[in-house]
């Protein structure tokens, strides 16, 4: 079992407050990642929950029980560290082996212990070797085993990959996943990187300044994500933000203009949002080439071409911010050449003055994940 | 190409030039007493003060490393005391020293930046200066004329600059290992002698150095005022056996010196061993 309740946590640094009152429910077996830009707390919620940072008030319960006041072995946690904290004097088996010889296991069983969890990580090989000789990934991994022999309720990740070059993240995110699937146990991982968070993750915690900005599965914040600072932050490149105006609110949706065109977007509006300034979001990957619902002409200031896709960046007069948009890898576009492109009303999102979004009516099924990647296409 | 030194550390041939007449010049006079000194203890008595001086010793022998044991018979007793002084002050201070640098280094306390400042400052006091309150207390607690005499102030006035190494060096040990034992469930002083001690040893070796061939030099003082009894008297205070009342057998002293400081030659050479650099390799990403 590893069930984790975090009741109006907060956490205060003297008076400044670091986290807000924090509501959360992991449940038993659940992989949860906290993502959020640095400074948003994520890693002080991580230390709280290990019990290395002490809890200002509020209650963390772990199976029911209050777990405020015990060390992190009594509440049966386990941490991987960002920087893998091994003891460099230790072989593999000794590192590995530490969190039981701290308990004064019987050598054969202890014996038994490491060596299943370096099966399970491929180090069997590398046992009598000190962590020194290792590369990043097996450090990690000797890390990750140190965790695993405990057999804690709840495993800890803090940023464990963003030590790691491109190509080993995207193994050690597969291994991690499968890790998961094998021991079923309740995972808590931190991190910026949100391709790590939409990739692993059974449900997101996006944090911003100390406060849970919005809780859910990875699509769910992709499709219907909660405010402007969750449509920034998920996705990438960043959404665009227009500014338009209500114009009238509907069953269908709310109409609204942006420089003379309208359109219905359908989202579920409020009366009082007539003649109110919205900003409408757009995915710069929902962004095509022509005309649609709303178009537009932009002048691409820089091209990036990926192969599968082509990034064109064009700056929109009636602000500095970038005007992104994700497109076919051949699309005939060049710089400083105009181009007309459109926007499909269905792909927008509408946030209120105070950003907050007006709910979209996007069905979250699995027909949802076709629509998706043929978005992307 | 392969023979040639890294672009940074290439040099012309008169900044060469110029580098290794600084080295020598400084060499000399650091070096020059040295070999005077073993010179001199090559040297027959009669040879010292010829006229012209002549530095390269006509018939030169080791005679004096012989007759010294002959004319002060108690002088294996003074080297071993020096050496078992120094030993125990540096074992004393080691045993103090690692707990209290690791509390420095790690936990933060009420007070601590004073009492840092405060061991600096007790540094600044040569024990020359607390010689007379030093006696009296040695008087006080009846340790006069006892190894402890020599031992006691020994440790007390090394300690402060002990601490302030090893605690720079543990400061450097990553605080995520502590962390790591901690959330393994260790206590503090698991962590201390399983993860901190191993990784801190070229740093304790550096304090062991530089502690025993404090105390080797600073027992003389100690030694001189606190000890009046030929038995417990150390190398620098049993040199003076050899000043007699109408000369000074001077090669004979010159080649005691040399034999005094051997053994402290010899534990440094051993301890050197454990000055292995690049120690924390792999305990975090850096």
């Amino acid at each position: 079992m590893g069930q984790l309740n975090l009741n109006r946590v907060q956490k205060f640094y003297g008076t400044f407050e670091v986290l807000k009152g924090i509501d959360l429910e992991v449940r038993d077996g659940e992989f949860v990642v906290f993502v959020g830009p640095s400074g948003c707390g994520k890693s002080t919620l991580l230390r709280m929950i290990a019990g290395l940072d002490e809890t200002s008030a509020g209650d963390i319960t772990i199976d029911a029980k209050r777990v405020n006041d015990l060390p992190p072995v009594k509440r049966g946690i386990a941490m991987v560290f960002q920087s893998y904290a091994l003891y460099p004097h230790m072989s593999v088996f000794e590192n590995i082996a530490f969190p039981l010889r701290v308990e004064k296991m019987a050598e054969d069983k202890l014996k038994a212990k490491v060596e299943n969890a370096a099966r399970i990580l491929h180090l069997e090989q590398r046992l009598q070797q000190k962590p020194g000789m290792l590369s990043g990934g097996q450090r990690q991994r000797v890390a990750i085993g140190r965790a695993i022999v405990r057999e804690p309720k709840i495993f800890l990740f803090d940023e464990p990959l963003s030590n790691l070059d491109a190509a080993l993240r995207a193994d050690m995110r597969i291994e991690l996943a499968k890790l998961h699937k094998q021991l079923k146990a309740t995972m808590i991982y931190v991190t910026h990187d949100q391709v790590e968070a939409m990739t692993m993750a059974d449900r997101i915690v996006v944090l911003n300044a100390g406060e849970i900005s919005q809780t859910g599965a990875p699509l769910e914040l992709y499709h219907k994500p909660a405010n402007t600072f969750v449509a920034g932050f998920i996705g990438n490149p960043r959404m665009n933000m227009l500014p338009v105006t209500c114009k009238s609110v509907s069953d269908a949706g709310v109409e609204v203009e942006y420089k003379g065109q309208t359109t219905v977007v359908p989202v579920t509006g409020r009366a009082d949002l007539v003649g109110q300034p919205l900003t409408l979001g757009i995915r710069p990957e929902h962004i095509q080439i022509g005309t649609s619902d709303l178009s537009m002409s932009v002048v691409p200031t820089v091209i990036e071409r990926l192969g599968a896709q082509t990034v064109a960046y064009a700056s929109l007069d009636c602000q500095g911010e970038n005007f992104c948009a994700m497109l076919p890898g051949s699309a005939a576009i060049r710089v400083d050449e105009k181009v007309p492109v459109g926007i499909a009303a269905a792909d927008c999102h509408l946030f209120d003055a105070s950003g907050n979004a007006l709910e979209r009516r996007v069905e979250l099924t699995d027909v949802d994940m076709a629509l998706l990647t043929a978005g992307k296409g | 190409m392969s023979a040639q030194p890294a672009m940074i550390n290439r040099y012309r041939w008169y900044e060469l030039v110029g580098i290794y007449a600084g080295i020598a010049v400084f060499l000399t006079f650091i070096l020059a007493p040295f070999v005077e000194g073993f010179l001199v203890s090559l040297k027959p008595l009669s040879q010292l003060f010829s006229s012209p001086y002549r530095f390269i010793p006509v018939n030169g022998s080791f005679e004096a490393y012989r007759t010294m044991w002959v004319s002060v018979p108690g002088f294996a007793r003074y080297i071993f005391n020096s050496f078992f002084i120094s030993t125990i002050v540096t074992a004393v201070v080691l045993v103090l020293v690692v707990p209290a640098a690791y509390a420095f280094a790690r936990f933060q306390f009420k007070g601590s930046g004073h009492l840092l400042a405060a061991f600096l400052a007790v540094n600044m006091f040569s024990g020359a200066v607390l010689l007379i309150p030093l006696f009296r207390l040695m008087r006080t607690l009846g340790l006069l004329n006892t190894y402890f005499a020599i031992m006691v102030p020994g440790v007390a006035f090394l300690i402060p600059s002990a601490i302030w190494l090893l605690r720079t060096y543990m400061m450097r040990i990553p605080r995520e290992l502590d962390e790591a034992a901690f959330v393994d469930g260790a206590s503090h002083f698991y962590t201390l002698r399983r993860v901190i001690l191993p990784i801190a040893m070229p740093g304790i070796t550096v304090v062991a150095i530089t502690t025993f061939i404090g105390s080797y030099a600073q027992q003389f003082i100690f030694a001189l005022t606190f000890n009046s009894k030929t038995e417990y008297a150390p190398l620098p205070v049993g040199l003076f056996a050899y000043f007699g009342r109408q000369e000074v057998i001077w090669n004979e002293l010159m080649a005691a010196s040399f034999v005094g400081i051997a053994p402290a030659m010899i534990v440094i050479f051993l301890l050197q061993r454990y000055l292995v650099s690049g120690l924390t390799a792999g305990a975090v990403k850096q």
